[in-house]
């Protein structure tokens, strides 16, 4: 049946509206997990809140082990799905600013826009940051081009680079997400113990 | 510990494992090539038209006709009985339902035998057994049982025989009137070996 605007089961003009509708649903959802707050965000690399780790793994898990079974069922076809181009070394450095710019700001792009919606300034000076820096980048992007565009290995998966079944790698992210769920359980409890006041 | 996290642990691990046993065989189930290209090689596929005309005349329960053509040619000229199945729309849901039917000799139909043997060989390839091909297909149906051409005088019987049975189907599916028996007109010649006087041969 699905993907279902390839396969014509609706119009390609329900994009947007799909977009929209899934849009305003991930925000409730990262607003509803305490990600409009720079200090739970930030908690992940000091080690007193572990819902960032949480919440993206469990959604990572979820999706992962149930597009296998909806895939199995026939409900969306596997092989017709968009496989984002990876380009390995640019992902890495991109990954590392990334972190640098959580761990700085206590937002990722994202949450700083649910921060905006409850009206958290740090938040609304984040977003403006983040803006100057896709100006900034876009304009300064000739000098990064050949860098960003270097080592591209097309739109690979894990299963085509080591030759396993896709269960296998299910299995294991998720014996390795539930470890880290109770894992982490534990040092938030360590940490926060030595901490005086904790407000969201 | 918080029991929700603990059923929610095991409800993941246990959905997780499951996928392990999810068998994905999105490939049709299929004969091997080399099966397939032994079958592809032998003439036993085909049926002759007069083998087809006596089937129908029967009213053989076990013949299913499979026109392959479209449906356009199908309309304007088809036998009698066959079920129009285009060579496109073969895998579509519902039509492989007709192959494969325990005691059922399915009969490809096409203009020529091309089309009705790239069918075959689709269905083979899927493992159905109990198909055929039309030899000729609709043309040769018209040369030998629609029109068909009296053989020689000194033909041998079984032409005859063959011929007299093809004129019975002409008049079962035209509705042609019976030719006026000019069965008189047949005259076998025997010829016979002149006796020879001379001793053939060195003595």
């Amino acid at each position: 049946m699905g993907p279902l605007i390839p396969n014509g089961v609706i119009g390609g003009g329900w994009d947007f509206v799909i977009a929209i509708l899934l849009g305003v649903a991930f925000g409730f959802v990262l607003e509803a997990s305490g990600f409009s707050s720079s200090r739970n965000l930030a908690g992940v690399f000091y080690g007193y809140n572990f819902v960032v780790l949480r919440v993206f793994f469990t959604a990572l898990i979820v999706a992962m082990v149930g597009l296998l079974y909806f895939d199995y069922v026939g409900w969306l076809n596997l092989s017709q799905i968009f496989i984002l181009p990876t380009f390995l070394t640019p992902m890495i450095v991109g990954g590392v600013i990334m972190g640098v710019g959580f761990v700085l700001g206590g937002f990722c792009p994202g949450t700083s826009f649910t921060g905006i919606a409850i009206g958290k300034l740090d938040a609304l000076f984040f977003t403006i940051g983040l803006y100057l820096g896709i100006f900034g980048f876009s304009l300064a992007y000739p000098l990064f081009e050949d860098f960003f565009t270097s080592g591209d290995m097309g739109n690979v998966t894990l299963m085509e680079i080591t030759g396993l079944p896709a269960p296998y790698f299910a299995v294991a992210f998720t014996v390795v997400a539930l470890a880290a769920f109770w894992g982490t359980m534990f040092v938030e409890k360590r940490v926060r113990k030595n901490m005086k006041q904790y407000k969201f | 510990m918080n029991r929700n996290y603990i059923l929610l642990t095991v409800l993941m691990l246990v959905l997780a494992v499951g996928t392990l046993f999810l068998t994905t065989d999105d490939e049709p189930k299929q004969i091997a090539p080399e099966e397939l290209l032994q079958e592809i090689i032998q003439p036993t596929r085909y049926v002759t038209t007069d083998q087809v005309a006596k089937m129908i005349i029967q009213g053989d329960p076990s013949l299913l006709m499979v026109d392959v053509r479209s449906a356009d040619e199908y309309n304007e000229y088809a036998l009698p009985g066959s079920v129009n199945i285009p060579l496109e729309e073969l895998l579509n849901e519902g039509n492989m339902g007709y192959f494969g039917v325990p005691g059922v000799k399915v009969v490809f139909i096409s203009n020529d035998d091309i089309r009705a043997d790239q069918t075959w060989v689709l269905t083979k390839r899927l493992g159905v057994d109990g198909t055929y091909v039309m030899k000729g297909g609709l043309n040769c149906w018209m040369q030998t049982i629609i029109e068909p051409s009296q053989p020689d005088a000194d033909a041998p019987s079984v032409d005859h025989a063959l011929y007299a049975f093809r004129k019975g189907a002409q008049i079962y599916f035209t509705g042609a009137e019976s030719a006026t028996t000019d069965d008189g007109n047949v005259e076998v010649q025997v010829r016979r070996r002149e006796k020879t006087n001379v001793a053939a041969g060195g003595c």
